[in-house]
């Protein structure tokens, strides 16, 4: 029997704030101020504070923000009301910001590593000595094992295409992104539905069902905040995640799942809308491919079956099947983003995308949505082509369709262990911290320790920057220069967004682009880098010059127009260009052409599986060390539900020792009624190992120590949540 | 029954014609191809050149199938006519892999 | 003759997340010492293992009758013309009765400055044309703030609308101008007036008349 809050209705009113908040109109401040500007002696005047656009970094939303700065110090990052992405807020990381600028623990200038890797023992370098250090190994390991031989990184940043640029240049295939430790799966199901992957209108949203997404605490803009703007407007939404989170809380129904069952629910959802006939049979007719293979296929996936698989009652399953059809199309089940946990996770997302295209909400107000975005024009190089290059990836062919472009961290890691199909010696990282962020750490230090030279540009001496043997300083969002980056975000807020110093840069700190732009240098690839940033976004701004005014004088430029309704009479970009629920390509590669239940491994006797997630002062592991944010979480600790917790013995706040087949840890026990009795879970980012984040080190635990790195078999994303723990006391 | 038989046979020639397509593509080196075209066809099939701006999203696989089985019937065949059988495929697997509604549409053109 | 101003916050609970945003925007904006807060998140439920189910931002009051300004020995805190409560730092000796006088434990003792700090509505902002950094940074916008006295104001038009409440102290009613919406629960944390040390005081300590328990 699942433990169930009880009064969700009464417990608390939802009361509605005078006034339906219009859906067009710019969230801007609420009160106007309403006094003239005064001057009283011995306050700060107007005139002393210099106001200067940027976008936020402190995670990969970008919201544009005004920093506020006095005798060139930024004391203030305020929100941009003119950003509509971010509907005029700024969250406590964006806030913090001034201390990742101003952070004690910044790293300053070149280290070179002296000792053992991981001994944290460094010797400064010039910026010259460091350069031509970087660009002899680059040339020695691309001598000696094909340019193929070295592997790049370069996490979510608007400078990480100059990484990409330089690894073309050079030419190595071998470039991973963060990205398949987070959402591919889910990119390759929506793509593999849709042809693209479209985005949530949860502001015009009447109904969401929301399976492990946790918009109130991992915070995604504007959804989370248009997801408050919903329910305001009386939107309904059903939450289905194994934790009691704050988005859990602020649901209209929450569910605690059984982990690993959501395709069941969603099919069983199917089923339902299917049987009862609550579909658009226009839409079903004309837009969709495969519809009778589906209801064939779904026959098996009734509510009762499905009750029994989810711990979800069968009549909850069938009144929300029936509610969210009624409420279509301005229904949706939320995509989410993060999917990185089971080995099927692609099907699972497969699930929720069939489901979406049941309730026809495809370019409909409050459905998926793929608004227009603005096409920056680019600057076009011809690499050389390497001809002793071997043929492909390293990580090729062992996933059933990875993204090309994208790979996975967790196949290039097994391969350069294993040295198969062929060697990687050099690594070079960009604003990514796989340390802490790819499941099974142990696996990752085995890879680092593999390789001849590993190099690492980060503005933090992070665990992955203590691993490296060379590290250089990079500057913090608020002094640098980027090109544009163009972002599509639901209605109403897809735009450009750019950045320019807002302070010079801080010690001897250089952006990637100048530090890419002189490794070329070193190895005859100038002719690759020849522009500066300025260049290269007059040639983003070629196409798009009314960009370039709004950028000066609002800090963003928001795409004006209609958002849904674009595609009619469009084709899909799919082989049948309809909707697939039914996909033949799968089928030929001898994938499951529509998603096939299988349940959760069972958790063995004495053990716990432990999922992954986030709240909204924790950037993955970026932000734990901020001084401000420590304060609101100076550690993390392993949620543990009270049954389990007297099962064990174990009283809240006794440290605990956590092991998998991955590694093992130590940790305090928050002993809540927030997790189901067989699911644990702590907060990412701690646990470090790099004695140069002085606020964290010896704090807490580090999460993918434990975890085990399982992976989608679709596109190779990881898959965190099939881990199971054992708790003993310490 | 009907509609069965058609999504069969739908598969059916999908699969012939990527086993078909695949046999070639697995001959060509994608990455080889991606160079090749921009050393050779990209100078005029840019935006503003001599040529229709071409990428490989700028069709679907079905329809790079039938421009390849075709070339003679193209524009530029002497283009063509001027580089080996094999750097013919490997352009084609580039163009063909990373085509609008391939697993992996190119990103950057 | 243009009206006297008198600041209040309306705050709408069931739409805060627990973000914590407005909590790093005031620490940066007010320079607040580390281990301090000058607004915080009330929260319903933790204790026990038990699930959060509420959370409630909350700050000084700037209360009408301020137990705060009666237990200041020198006169150093008082309340302007535009309804904020502030602290005089040329005035201020540090000695503490303003803290724990407080009913809603608002105060606290600056470390560096050695005088006795608070919310002030960000008054430095007010003066810039800015609403307090709190209120502006919220992603769900859980805060509505204004001059009352301005019939125009949305919190004027709030006021009159919406079923607000205040947050009562136990035995003293310093008429706070933090409303919230009624139907939200944690409406029961304020805490009697103390004197620093943890001494009692009778209720003709605090001299003003309607600061008085009424009934």
């Amino acid at each position: 029997m699942s433990e169930r809050i009880n009064n969700l209705i009464t417990r608390r009113k939802f009361l509605q704030l005078s006034g339906v908040l219009a859906a067009t109109t710019a969230v801007t401040n609420p009160c106007r101020v309403l006094y003239a500007l005064t001057k009283d002696s011995g306050e700060k005047s107007a005139s002393q504070i210099r106001e200067v656009f940027s976008a936020c970094d402190m995670c990969f939303n970008k919201c544009g923000l005004i920093a506020q700065v006095e005798n060139n110090v930024v004391k203030k990052l305020d929100p941009n009301p003119k950003s509509l992405k971010s509907r005029g807020m700024l969250c406590a990381r964006g806030n913090a910001g001034v201390k990742q600028l101003y952070d004690p623990d910044r790293l300053k200038y070149p280290l070179l590593r002296k000792g053992a890797r991981g001994d944290g023992k460094w010797q400064r370098l010039s910026w010259d000595q460091a350069l031509d250090h970087a660009a002899e190994q680059l040339d020695k390991i691309g001598k000696e094992y094909t340019r193929c031989g070295f592997l790049f990184m370069a996490g979510t940043d608007m400078q990480s295409t100059f990484v990409h640029q330089f690894a073309e240049a050079y030419g190595s295939y071998n470039v991973i992104s963060h990205e398949s430790n987070c959402l591919l799966s889910r990119n390759r199901a929506f793509l593999d539905t849709y042809g693209v992957m479209p985005t949530p209108d949860v502001l015009n949203c009447k109904y969401v069902i929301m399976p492990g997404s946790n918009r109130f605490e991992a915070l995604v803009t504007p959804d989370s905040m248009d997801l408050m703007t919903a329910k305001e407007n009386k939107s309904k939404l059903v939450v289905l995640d194994p934790r009691f989170t704050k988005t859990a809380t602020l649901a209209d129904e929450w569910y605690p799942i059984k982990p690993g069952t959501d395709m069941a629910f969603f099919l069983a959802v199917a089923h339902v809308i299917i049987k009862e006939e609550l579909y658009d049979k226009t839409f079903i007719k004309n837009k969709t491919f495969g519809f009778e293979e589906l209801r064939e296929h779904v026959k098996q996936y009734t509510p009762q079956w499905a009750a029994k698989e989810t711990d979800i009652p069968a009549k909850d399953i069938l009144r929300i099947a029936r509610e969210i059809a009624a409420a279509a199309p301005s229904a949706m089940i939320y995509p989410g983003r993060r999917s990185s946990d089971y080995e099927d996770s692609t099907q699972i997302r497969r699930s929720y995308a069939i489901v979406n295209a049941l309730l026809g909400n495809w370019d409909q107000k409050g459905g998926l949505l793929v608004p227009k975005k603005v096409k920056p024009g680019s600057m076009h190089i011809e690499a050389p082509f390497y001809e002793d290059n071997p043929d492909d990836r390293v990580d090729a062919g062992r996933a059933q369709m990875m993204f090309d472009e994208e790979g996975s961290f967790k196949h290039t890691r097994d391969a350069v262990i294993e040295g198969k199909p062929y060697p990687i010696k050099g690594w070079m990282t960009y604003k990514t911290n796989p340390m802490q962020t790819g499941a099974n750490r142990n696996k990752t230090i085995k890879m680092i320790n593999t390789l001849d030279f590993m190099m690492t540009v980060d503005i933090a001496m992070s665990d992955t920057a203590w691993m490296a043997d060379l590290v250089l300083p990079a500057p913090s969002y608020l002094e640098r220069q980027d090109p544009l980056s163009a972002f599509l975000a639901s209605s109403t807020c897809s735009g450009v967004i750019t950045r320019d110093p807002v302070v010079p840069a801080l010690f001897e700190s250089k952006p990637v682009f100048w530090i890419v732009k002189e490794l070329a240098k070193r190895l005859d690839l100038g002719e690759f880098f020849n522009f500066t940033v300025d260049d290269f976004r007059k040639a983003q701004l070629k196409k798009i010059p009314e960009v370039a005014k709004a950028l000066k004088e609002d800090g963003v430029y928001n795409i004006t127009g209609p958002s849904f309704g674009i595609h009619k009479g469009k084709p899909f970009k799919t082989r049948s260009k309809k909707i697939e629920f039914f996909n033949t390509r799968y089928k030929d590669k001898g994938i499951d052409p529509m998603p096939v239940y299988k349940p959760p491994l069972v958790i063995p006797e004495n053990h716990f599986r432990i999922v992954v997630g986030r709240n909204a002062y924790v950037t993955q592991s970026a932000s734990t060390n901020n001084s401000l944010l420590w304060e609101l979480a100076k550690e993390n600790t392993l949620w543990l539900h009270p049954k389990s917790a007297n099962t064990l013995g174990i009283k809240n706040g006794e440290t605990v020792r956590v092991s998998s087949s991955a590694g093992n840890v130590t940790i305090k026990t928050r002993v809540t009624k927030e997790t189901r009795p067989d699911t644990v879970y702590m907060d990412t980012g701690f646990g470090v190992l790099s004695k140069g984040l002085t606020n964290i080190f010896g704090k807490g635990a580090c999460i993918a120590e434990i975890l085990e790195d399982k992976a989608d078999k679709i596109s190779g994303n990881m898959a965190m949540h099939e881990t199971f723990v054992r708790i003993s006391k310490t | 029954m009907i509609k069965k038989f058609t999504i069969a046979a739908i598969a059916m020639a999908f699969l012939t014609v990527s086993i078909g397509v695949s046999m070639a593509g697995e001959k060509g080196n994608a990455r080889k191809g991606k160079y090749l075209f921009r050393k050779n066809c990209r100078t005029c099939h840019l935006e503003g050149g001599s040529a229709k701006e071409l990428s490989p999203v700028s069709k679907t696989q079905a329809e790079w199938q039938k421009v390849f089985d075709n070339i003679d019937q193209l524009a530029c065949k002497d283009e063509w006519a001027k580089l080996s059988e094999k750097d013919n495929l490997d352009i084609y697997a580039h163009l063909y892999g990373h085509a609008f509604d391939s697993p992996s549409p190119a990103k950057c053109k | 003759m243009t009206q006297r101003k008198k600041y209040v916050i309306i705050v709408d609970a069931a739409k805060c997340i627990d973000c914590k945003a407005c909590m790093i925007a005031c620490k940066v904006e007010n320079n607040v010492p580390e281990g301090f807060w000058r607004n915080w998140i009330n929260v319903l439920g933790g204790e026990n293992g038990s699930v959060r189910t509420e959370f409630q931002p909350s700050q000084c009051m700037q209360c009408d009758d301020p137990s705060c300004v009666a237990a200041c020995p020198v006169q150093a805190t008082y309340k302007q013309d535009n309804g904020l409560v502030v602290i005089d730092p040329k005035k201020c000796i540090g000695c503490g009765n303003c803290v724990t006088a407080c009913p809603y434990k608002a105060r606290y003792r600056n470390p560096d400055k050695k005088i006795a700090d608070k919310c002030d509505f960000c008054e430095d902002r007010l003066n810039r044309g800015k609403e307090p950094a709190g209120v502006v940074t919220c992603p769900t916008k859980v805060r509505v703030f204004g001059d009352i006295n301005d019939p125009e104001s949305r919190v004027a038009k709030m006021v009159k609308k919406e079923k607000l409440v205040q947050i009562a102290a136990p035995h003293i009613n310093t008429r706070p101008n933090i409303y919230y919406f009624e139907g939200t629960r944690l409406l029961d944390w304020a805490v009697t007036p103390m004197l620093p040390g943890n001494i009692n005081m009778p209720k003709e300590f605090w001299k003003s008349e309607s600061t008085l328990e009424q009934g």
